[in-house]
């Protein structure tokens, strides 16, 4: 039940009438709607992961609990252990296992030992990644003391499976929504109001942006190699926006419905693409995944406090782990690692927070200066996004060799029936208006809001991609 | 609350005049439109007068060469849809008669397609923009799954298919940018030497008795239109061959031209004939049916 699906259309208004009209008197009958909404609505993706979305839930609620009445420091030890060894063995097993033996086999195979590895059948259980992340924060603060553990199960449950973000996020913190789910919620309209806002505009963000962008992007990435320069590169930009329309666009919708039943969740975008550097960039893409690798992993390793060389060693782990968080292939890895070749330069010469600040541009020299920054970091982003989207490094290579090497820059009509240059006109559009609003959450809200709501629906409606429908990227991470 | 449920409303009545909006400007665009596709140039079209009529899938759009018909003083079009089913193609022939055409042969290809009674998705949503203008296109419509969504919700067959009658087709049509179907009177030739897959397998197609093709014929009945019925040439490497003696069995009077040009050479892909092919066929076809100024009524089965 995706979002943007017609199924969804339905389940919702009906979990907020239930929510809002009729177990509306406690926080407990709230919390309950909700819950069994959540479940339910993971088990319209496949009800045998439900097990296993229970299962994790009831493990971190239990050692949470048992953590902080551990009377010693080994077994307070126990169970924190306990809590991360299961939690990354379910990741291990369920995402990485093929990975791993597959790489071990090839790798074996090299050294002249024919071996063919033991791969298993199994299907990617949907959000494991993004509920395995909630559950472990929450036991990682309990072992550091910064929270006590929850008592309430079922408001412990709502914490890791609120529907809005169980299958791709944000990757909440207990310290952020636990507050919230211990609280009877009252109903605010303006806050409703800015949900259905910015809802709507994570829906122009995926049906319109990044589902019409994928028809290009696809065109162009899968048939590289018959390909111009300039489709080539037109294949980066639109993939950019593709991606960016899909996740910032999913995240949008899950926080906007979140605000009608009165919950606010972590910001997951703000405008990543306007950034003057690869470290702006980095704080405003996927900010829950960023933030959590910063606090669970960055700063334990000991951040950027140590020497040269343990601040490298540092960077370069977050980012490969980080690669490889979005699967297993290594061309996420190629993708991380990449990513931290660009952050080096700026973390060594200590300018990766120089630019903290919303981005204002002014008719003067120094604006020309901040434009080439957000265009070069956005070129350095497109090339990055090449490894994401390649089936292969290899892949990936040779699309890049073939964009600088072939050397016409001219219109191509492609597979998909369409000229690669057709889609510049509404990216161009859609850059504007996130320009006009990135010191606001979306733009509909604020002066002439009906007129802009208005024209998101009519391009909901008259400039979606429909009939070539496409899932949400992150779904499969 | 209230205010919220009044916001809401207010969003769906806003979303709903939207939706009625759009539909009539797209409608009015593709009630103007007649030189995109085949379909829009039958719907919005005056009276026409052919000696041949050509119908069919892709295998009729590549295998007919209509200049071939022209050099014998017969004025032909080729009316083959690639991906269409006897499900448009019948429709499109009642569009034809309802514009008073003068026909006086058809040639329809009337082999694979025979096998199901489906609409082509891709091809007959292009019919969809004129479901209000049209009652023929409505009963024609009429027993879809889908028909209610399709005909009472304002929008909805733009927005199902959109990549057919979406925004892009709306706006090309609106600017009268001209596509290649109408070039060649129809006829779209396929490069010589270009190769695609050289093998089929049709095991799984069987032929029915399919309604559409029977409406076709009597649709040429009531209008005293020669109907001829071909199966086209298809590559030699097909497993399943035998169905085309299954669909002769139903159908006796439908030709059998499966086999009469042979070698790869001929072939674009296996279930398509090249133009050097797609000539040689149209030449045996002229000479079997065309050779005297009165069509023959060709032994069947041949």
């Amino acid at each position: 039940m995706f979002f943007n699906s017609f199924s969804f259309a339905i389940f919702l208004p009906i979990v907020f009438l239930l929510y809002w009209f009729v177990f509306n008197k406690t926080k407990s009958t709230q919390n309950a709607v909700l819950i069994i909404a959540s479940y339910y609505f993971y088990s319209c993706w496949d009800w045998r992961f439900l097990f296993l979305l229970v299962f994790s839930t009831f493990l971190d609620y239990y050692t949470g609990i048992m953590i902080e009445k551990a009377k010693t420091e080994l077994g307070r030890k126990f169970w924190f252990w306990l809590s991360i060894s299961v939690n990354l063995g379910f990741l291990g097993i369920f995402k990485y296992y093929n990975f791993f033996a597959d790489s071990f086999s090839q790798l074996l195979n090299g050294f002249g030992l024919q071996t063919s590895p033991l791969l298993l059948n199994v299907i990617l259980p949907v959000g494991i990644s993004f509920y395995t992340f909630h559950g472990l924060s929450y036991v990682i603060d309990i072992y550091l003391k910064r929270i006590k553990a929850e008592f309430n199960f079922v408001d412990y449950s709502l914490f890791v499976s609120y529907f809005p973000l169980l299958v791709a996020g944000p990757i909440e913190r207990a310290t952020h929504l636990l507050p919230q789910v211990k609280v009877k919620r009252s109903f605010d309209f303006q806050k409703a109001k800015e949900g259905i806002f910015q809802f709507v505009w994570g829906l122009v963000k995926k049906v319109v942006i990044a589902d019409t962008c994928a028809t290009y992007a696809n065109a162009i990435f899968d048939n590289y190699e018959s390909m111009n320069s300039l489709s080539l590169m037109l294949g980066a930009v639109y993939f950019a926006f593709q991606i960016y329309g899909d996740f910032s666009g999913y995240s949008d919708m899950a926080l906007g419905m979140s605000k009608l039943f009165g919950i606010d969740l972590l910001r997951n975008f703000n405008y990543p693409y306007f950034s003057r550097d690869i470290a702006e960039f980095w704080r405003r893409w996927h900010i829950s995944l960023s933030s959590w690798f910063r606090d669970y992993l960055y700063i334990p390793l000991g951040g950027s406090s140590g020497g040269t060389a343990m601040k490298v060693r540092n960077t370069f782990i977050i980012f490969l782990v980080s690669g490889f968080w979005h699967g297993a292939n290594w061309t996420f890895i190629a993708w991380g690692f990449i990513n931290a070749l660009y952050f080096l330069p700026l973390l060594l010469l200590k300018k990766n927070r120089s630019n903290m600040e919303t981005v204002v541009l002014y008719w003067d020299f120094a604006s020309v200066r901040v434009f080439l920054n957000i265009l070069s970091t956005f070129a350095l982003t497109c090339l990055a996004w090449i490894f994401f989207r390649a089936k292969t490094i290899e892949e990936a290579f040779n699309y890049i060799k073939r964009m600088f090497s072939d050397g016409r820059f001219v219109s191509q009509y492609m597979e998909n029936e369409r000229y690669n240059y057709e889609l510049l006109v509404m990216v161009a559009v859609f850059v504007v208006v996130e320009w006009n609003s990135r010191t606001h959450i979306e733009p509909i809200s604020g002066k002439y809001s009906w007129l802009k709501l208005g024209l998101c629906l009519a391009a909901i409606v008259a400039l979606g991609t429909y009939s070539d429908y496409k899932e949400f990227i992150y779904f499969q991470f | 609350m209230k205010q919220f449920l009044i916001f809401t409303v207010k969003t769906l009545v806003l979303l709903f005049l939207l939706l009625v909006v759009l539909d009539f400007m797209y409608t009015t665009v593709y009630l103007q439109a007649s030189n995109r596709g085949k379909i829009d140039y039958v719907y919005n079209s005056k009276p026409r007068i052919y000696d041949v009529v050509i119908l069919g899938s892709s295998r009729a759009n590549n295998h007919f060469v209509t200049q071939l018909f022209q050099e014998k003083g017969l004025k032909t079009f080729n009316y083959g849809m690639s991906g269409g089913h006897l499900f448009e193609t019948s429709l499109l022939l009642k569009l034809m008669v309802e514009r008073n055409y003068t026909i006086k042969n058809i040639i329809i290809e009337t082999d694979l397609n025979l096998s199901n009674e489906h609409r082509a998705e891709g091809i007959a949503s292009k019919f969809l923009p004129y479901i209000h203008d049209s009652n023929l296109v409505k009963e024609h419509f009429s027993g879809e799954k889908d028909f209610w969504q399709l005909y009472y919700i304002p929008f909805y067959r733009y927005i199902g298919f959109d990549a057919q009658i979406g925004f892009r087709e709306m706006f090309f049509n609106f600017i009268h940018k001209k596509t290649a179907h109408l070039q060649n009177s129809g006829y779209a030739a396929l490069e010589v030497g270009k190769k695609g897959n050289m093998k089929n397998d049709i095991r799984a197609l069987k032929p029915i008795h399919n309604k559409y093709y029977e409406e076709i014929k009597q649709i040429c009945a009531n209008n005293n239109i020669n109907l001829i019925a071909v199966m086209t040439p298809i590559c030699s490497n097909t497993k399943g061959l035998d169905y085309f003696e299954k669909a002769n069995k139903i159908y006796p009077e439908i030709h059998n031209y499966e086999n009469v040009v042979q070698g790869d050479h001929y072939f674009s892909s296996c279930g398509h004939m090249n133009d050097a092919g797609a000539r040689l066929f149209t030449a045996t076809i002229i000479k079997d049916f065309f050779s005297l100024t009165k069509p023959l009524q060709r032994k069947s089965g041949q």
